[in-house]
């Protein structure tokens, strides 16, 4: 009898290929939604690790009293201490230096006067080795024009920022500033090269010099601005980095030191706290909300494809099957058309995820003045709760509306039924 | 009339009585808004076994109605149905379903083939209902389509056969089981003049070579023709009974 009914289900191809086609973009859909906002979450949260806020960040309880001033005079000293301290504690974060500071820069002319002349934001990591921190920024792989910094006092501007400068590979940028205790600080740097950052509030004010090169002109030896911390291969973990700089802080609890290491998680940071839990809680609606509004337009395929079958039903009532049987084998139907087509919409879904966390969408012009660290590609990223997430449209909503469009078998009297074979 | 009680098997129906269809006072009403329409009123007939018969009668006579009731596809409103003896209104959806399946076949106006399945399947499909073995269906289902003439487009779908075809093939369909009974709604209403004397020859023919008991619904004079016996419905009540 399986048989015979599957047979029946292959042929009619407006029971089996329409529903299948319309589970499939449905739950494609689904699944698709659901990595779209997990990359945009993903990006969000790794964009900031990397360039602004690492998965935690140490520094002194009064520089981050004060962070948003990133005041280098209240940096921390023996830095190489509290670093070792660091590796001791937790060996598996990776810990690197960073400093964030800001200047004017200015371009000389042929004689020595002004060409150009702009404020900027210097960042400042060690780039000279083949470090953890080199590979996790990926400048290399993102300079448009020229090369990394290889000797002292080189320097990479973002490619907005370079622009504007308007200055040539090998060019003389005048750094003024001011170093930890205050005084002027001058030096010049070859300009080598031009990043493009792939965030806007970066491309267009940020210069990168290597951390010996900041520290000699910052005043700043054994000393660090901020320390960041990042988990083994980069993977944000809320509840760990939590747990982390909870023990860490506690271990200052009693150090009445206004400079003792005080670390921050990153949703500590740039109100990221706020931000996340919104947008979680907004993806988390939204995926709700489209899950559901998806469950509704499949669950009206099971309503149709039952009530189109009315007929079919009566043929099969006046022959002899029950009603029971011909509900029990409606279902049956539904949850292979939902399986099916839950499972070529979840490939579906995952090969646009796919395309879109490899080739992404560029909305560099729509977040050309942004000042939030935000991806100008906007990428979907491939999560293991897209493998399931789509069967609950899929066959849960197709089955219920089997279930519900089937009722009427019960609820119409066996002779209706009958009738409306048009007898 | 004889009646054989069966303990074991409550579905079991004797097919030995005389009197295969028994029809006592049977009233049935429908609801209308919050009225009722009244289809049968006080109906009493008795079908004797191998009865070669038809009720005829205006459109809305209640001659389908009154085969919906014999069919257990209805439950009368007052009075009983009968079936070899058995009251078939109280039974279960189960236990009607398997009353149909086993003892009474149905011929449709409109063929009612489903079409996705071959012709063979078609006929095949009261047998699968009843699970019987693949070399039982075969040998079934090629046997009621020789009946009908029409063992050579077995491979067929419906779309691909005429309508008197189709008619044939509800015919096999409807005796491939060898039900007891065969309730016939306008089984030539839909087929020209030709189609409609060769599908009531066949059905002669069953009757007379299968002992089949027929039931007809028609107010096609060529039906009537055939009939041993004409029941004139009119308003839902008999109002003339004729044996020829």
């Amino acid at each position: 009898m399986f048989e015979f009914l599957f047979k029946g289900l292959i042929r009619d191809k407006s029971r089996s290929l329409l529903p299948v086609i319309v589970v499939s973009l449905g739950v494609s859909l689904s699944v698709f939604f659901v990595g779209y906002i997990e990359g945009m979450m993903g990006d969000m949260v790794d964009q900031n690790a990397r360039f602004g806020t690492g998965h935690m960040k140490v520094m002194t309880r009064e520089y981050v009293k004060n962070i948003a001033q990133k005041p280098l005079d209240l940096s921390i000293l023996d830095a190489g201490d509290v670093i070792d301290d660091l590796k001791q504690k937790y060996p598996e974060v990776d810990w690197v230096k960073r400093f964030n500071f800001g200047g004017i820069l200015d371009v000389p002319d042929e004689n020595g006067q002004t060409k150009t002349q702009g404020i900027a934001g210097g960042m400042a990591f060690d780039m000279t080795s083949n470090n953890s921190d080199l590979k996790r920024l990926n400048i290399a792989d993102n300079i448009v024009e020229g090369r990394m910094p290889k000797g002292p006092f080189e320097m990479l501007l973002g490619q907005g920022l370079a622009k504007r400068m308007n200055v040539k590979i090998g060019d003389q940028i005048t750094y003024f500033g001011s170093t930890m205790d205050g005084s002027m600080s001058f030096q010049n740097f070859t300009y080598v090269g031009a990043v493009q950052f792939g965030l806007s509030v970066m491309d267009d004010k940020t210069f990168l010099i290597d951390i010996k090169d900041a520290e000699q002109i910052l005043d700043m030896e054994d000393a660090v601005q901020e320390i960041y911390g990042y988990l083994p291969n980069d993977i944000y973990d809320d509840q760990e980095i939590e747990e982390i700089k909870n023990s860490y802080n506690q271990s200052f609890a009693n150090d009445e030191d206004e400079y003792a290491p005080q670390m921050l998680a990153l949703r500590d940071q740039n109100g990221l706290s706020t931000m996340l839990d919104m947008v979680n809680t907004m993806s988390s609606a939204f995926t709700f909300f489209f899950i559901i509004a998806m469950s509704i337009v499949l669950w009206n395929t099971g309503l149709l494809g039952g009530l189109r079958r009315y007929t079919e039903f009566g043929i099969r009532i006046a022959i002899g099957e029950s009603k029971r049987d011909i509900y029990k084998s409606l279902l049956l139907e539904s949850v292979i058309v939902g399986a099916v087509g839950s499972v070529f919409g979840t490939i579906l879904g995952l090969i646009l995820t796919f395309y879109l966390q490899e080739v992404g969408i560029d909305m560099s012009d729509t977040l050309g003045n942004s000042n939030v660290l935000f991806s100008n590609v906007i990428r979907a990223k491939v999560v293991p709760t897209q493998f399931w997430i789509g069967f609950f449209p899929g066959v849960m909503a197709t089955f219920l509306g089997a279930l519900l469009s089937g009722r009427g078998i019960f609820k119409r009297q066996t002779s209706e039924l009958f009738n409306e074979l048009g007898v | 009339m004889s009646t054989q009680k069966n303990e074991t098997n409550e579905n079991h129906i004797d097919m030995n009585t005389n009197n295969i269809i028994e029809i006592q006072n049977v009233t049935k009403r429908f609801p209308v808004g919050e009225t009722e329409f009244t289809a049968l009123s006080n109906i009493n007939l008795k079908i004797e076994k191998g009865e070669f018969t038809g009720l005829i009668g205006p459109s809305g006579s209640g001659k389908t109605t009154l085969l919906n009731l014999i069919g257990a596809l209805d439950i009368p409103s007052e009075g009983e149905i009968l079936i070899s003896g058995k009251n078939v209104a109280v039974k279960s959806d189960a236990k009607s379903a398997l009353l149909r399946n086993e003892h009474i076949g149905f011929i449709f106006q409109s063929y009612n083939l489903l079409p996705v399945y071959s012709i063979f399947e078609n006929v095949e499909f009261p047998l699968l209902l009843q699970k019987k073995s693949k070399a039982e269906r075969k040998e079934a289902v090629m046997q009621a389509l020789e009946w009908v003439g029409l063992s050579d487009i077995a491979n067929k779908k419906p779309s691909q056969i005429s309508g008197g075809q189709a008619q044939r093939v509800a015919i096999a369909r409807s005796i491939v089981k060898k039900p007891d009974i065969v309730l016939a709604d306008e089984p030539t209403a839909n087929l020209d003049s030709t189609n409609a004397y060769k599908i009531m020859d066949i059905l002669k023919k069953l009757n007379e070579e299968l002992g089949i008991t027929f039931m007809f619904s028609s107010h096609d004079s060529k039906v009537i023709e055939y009939l041993r016996r004409v029941i004139t419905l009119e308003d839902g009540k008999v109002k003339n009974d004729e044996t020829k």
